[in-house]
């Protein structure tokens, strides 16, 4: 893994001498999910400005891809477009009256032809699921809409990687999914994401790499489990334990479950709790056991709505999940019910365990992304759940 | 949401419709309208782009008769006073007012309905832009004008950051009524003054903000404004040259016509 930003020994101080930020020192490698958490004015926000070159540093310095960044317009200039971010609040950013403007914004500072521009913010605003929306004023869209066009105007800049200030604060809780699920996507893709977050739940399920902030430093870096694993150390930065954390402890005070590490998410707390009652009482394993069910993994970009219609109703599949943006326009499109629009790997894990069968409709890499994450879970757990790649004249 | 022009000028039938013709067809009829010598001509634009307005350009009449009456009410009132106070001519309403001979004259009396069929005339047709057309179009249009790009993104701008000072405001005079803050001429000027100079802060707060939202996207003094309007169809531009025909036919037939 190469190191694409890294901060030595970063500090940062207010004009009356309050410390942001001081001895900070991080080494985020490319293609990595990271959260920042941490109470309020921990720092996360100022971190977040310093690492596209917005604010400069008072001590110590940002390094992108081994080279300290440099503060003259050129420089910046390729800084920002190389690091784009997304700010928390959308009327911040949004400032041109209509979503194709806006998005169109920095391709076209960027000097591209007209023609070029329209090309980019077609192609981002499909990403982000927002085709159509191009001649809107933003004051006509809803929180999430909003949240949306932010992130597709800086994707239409392409950038290495993307930062998102509370990406999910004052969204729904399922367009804040939504929107994480969307991040999950453009991480597939390549894209390395930094977030900053309050809500400890997500910063436990999606980032591979937890970053803990408290009064201007780092507290703890790790994975989700070796940070919230330490109960004290979350008390001291005035956040909670996840839930699945939280429950897993608790759980194994009584004696129900045991393991060195918490379980990542559902799937895992179900898995390790089921192992720990089947130990525990042998007779309930008597009943006969349940024979899984399969998952069905389509690829939207080869199928058109009628045959994953006809595909439906030959398969029967008790329930129906859609990943990714173009899989969840061709659904909303065709007229198909979703029953998950999130997590929908897990989800459809969990229901092959107890026997359903399932269909996940998805689009491009993360097909293989499924196919994948259910093999990965077969091996780890010695379940055995057949996942069937649909495409073409198959079945 | 509130219930603005804006709102209708997004979402209305017309909305589609070429820029060019909609402003060339509401301008037109404004410049006949006042420059019509009869009350005949603007009366006829009135109830014509009234009825374009509601019935093609389907805005609801409860919405576009409210708004209407605010121009209304100001032309009423202001005629009433020229009325009175013009013209020569055989009287055709007196009043005796101690001692002063209060009089609407048929000079008078015509100007007054002159001037008020010209108001109405000429607000139906502007309103009929305004409902129809969207801002941003019209600063496409300017554009093709060759107006400096520089009035014209920073009228973009003030367009924009319009609404979102327009729900600031909203939310600081919720929280103000919420805690008693409208009881009484005293606490309602009280205020109105805080929600003003908070306003002023928070628009200076957004200003720099924007700096930094345009920065991060590298704004290097471009702000893209394609022009994505539809071409006119020959069909409307025959409709509307035959409209403005027909309403300098009116005018110029009935210039000689007196109402009264």
């Amino acid at each position: 893994m190469t190191t694409i930003l890294e901060t030595q020994d970063l500090g940062y101080y207010y004009g009356d001498g309050t410390v942001a930020l001081e001895n900070v020192n991080v080494k985020l490698e490319e293609g990595r999910k990271v959260a920042l958490v941490g109470p309020n004015g921990a720092g996360k926000s100022t971190l977040m400005l310093m690492f596209n070159g917005i604010l400069q540093p008072k001590a110590g310095s940002v390094l992108f891809r081994g080279q300290p960044l440099n503060y003259d317009a050129s420089s910046l200039r390729s800084i920002r477009r190389a690091v784009g971010m997304v700010f928390q609040n959308s009327d911040d950013q949004l400032f041109a009256p209509t979503v194709y403007q806006d998005v169109a914004f920095g391709p076209a500072n960027l000097g591209y032809s007209a023609e070029k521009v329209k090309r980019y913010v077609t192609y981002a605003l499909a990403y982000v699921g927002l085709s159509g929306y191009e001649r809107r004023p933003p004051h006509h869209l809803s929180g999430g809409e909003k949240k949306r066009v932010a992130i597709a105007g800086i994707l239409a800049m392409e950038p290495e990687v993307m930062i998102l200030d509370e990406p999910t604060s004052n969204l729904d809780p399922a367009t804040s999914e939504e929107i994480m699920e969307m991040l999950e996507e453009l991480n597939l893709g390549g894209k390395t994401l930094i977030i900053s977050t309050h809500d400890v739940d997500l910063a436990y399920r999606w980032a591979d790499e937890v970053i803990l902030m408290k009064d201007g430093g780092v507290l703890r870096r790790g994975s989700g489990p070796e940070v919230f694993g330490d109960s004290e150390l979350i008390k001291e930065a005035r956040l909670k334990l996840p839930i699945v954390v939280d429950l897993y402890q608790e759980l194994a005070g009584r004696g129900l479950v045991d393991g060195p590490k918490p379980p990542r998410n559902i799937l895992e707390l179900c898995d390790t709790l089921e192992q720990g009652c089947k130990g525990r009482a042998p007779s309930s394993s008597t009943a006969e056991p349940i024979e899984p069910g399969k998952i069905y993994i389509c690829n939207v970009d080869e199928l058109e709505a009628p045959q994953i219609i006809a595909i439906l109703e030959k398969i029967q599949p008790s329930c129906k999940g859609a990943m990714g943006t173009s899989a969840k326009v061709m659904a909303e499109g065709a007229g198909i019910a979703l029953d998950f629009t999130y997590g929908v790997i897990d989800k459809c894990i969990l229901k092959a365990l107890i026997g359903k069968s399932s269909l996940i409709m998805t689009s491009g890499g993360m097909v293989d992304h499924a196919q994948n994450r259910i093999r990965d879970y077969c091996r780890e757990s010695g379940a055995v759940i057949e996942a069937v790649r649909l495409s073409d004249g198959a079945n | 949401m509130h219930d603005l022009l804006d709102d209708y000028a997004q979402s209305n039938a017309l909305r589609d419709t070429n820029t060019r013709l909609k402003l060339a067809l509401g301008l037109g009829a404004i410049i006949f309208c006042v420059s019509s010598v009869s009350p005949v001509a603007p009366i006829f634009v009135a109830v014509s782009m009234g009825l374009i307005t509601i019935m093609i350009a389907k805005i609801p009449a409860r919405f576009y008769s409210k708004l209407l009456l605010i121009p209304i009410s100001f032309a009423f009132f202001s005629t009433v006073v020229v009325a009175f106070m013009h013209g020569t001519g055989n009287p055709l309403f007196s009043v005796d007012v101690f001692g002063f001979d209060l009089a609407i004259r048929e000079d008078g009396a015509n100007l007054a309905l002159l001037l008020i069929s010209r108001t109405i005339g000429g607000m139906c047709s502007l309103f009929f832009i305004a409902l129809t057309t969207p801002m941003i179009e019209i600063f496409s249009v300017l554009k093709t004008l060759h107006i400096p790009d520089s009035v014209i993104e920073l009228s973009m701008m003030i367009y924009r950051y319009i609404f979102v000072f327009l729900d600031q405001a909203a939310m600081i005079h919720s929280a103000q009524v919420m805690r008693l803050g409208d009881s009484g001429l005293k606490n309602s000027l009280n205020a109105f003054a805080m929600l003003s100079s908070v306003l002023f802060l928070r628009s200076w707060e957004q200003g720099e903000r924007l700096i930094v939202a345009m920065d991060a996207r590298c704004y290097s003094g471009k702000l893209d404004l394609t022009n994505q309007a539809a071409k006119a169809e020959p069909r409307a531009i025959l409709a509307a040259a035959a409209y403005l025909a027909a309403i300098a036919a009116i005018a110029v037939l009935t210039r000689n016509i007196q109402m009264l």
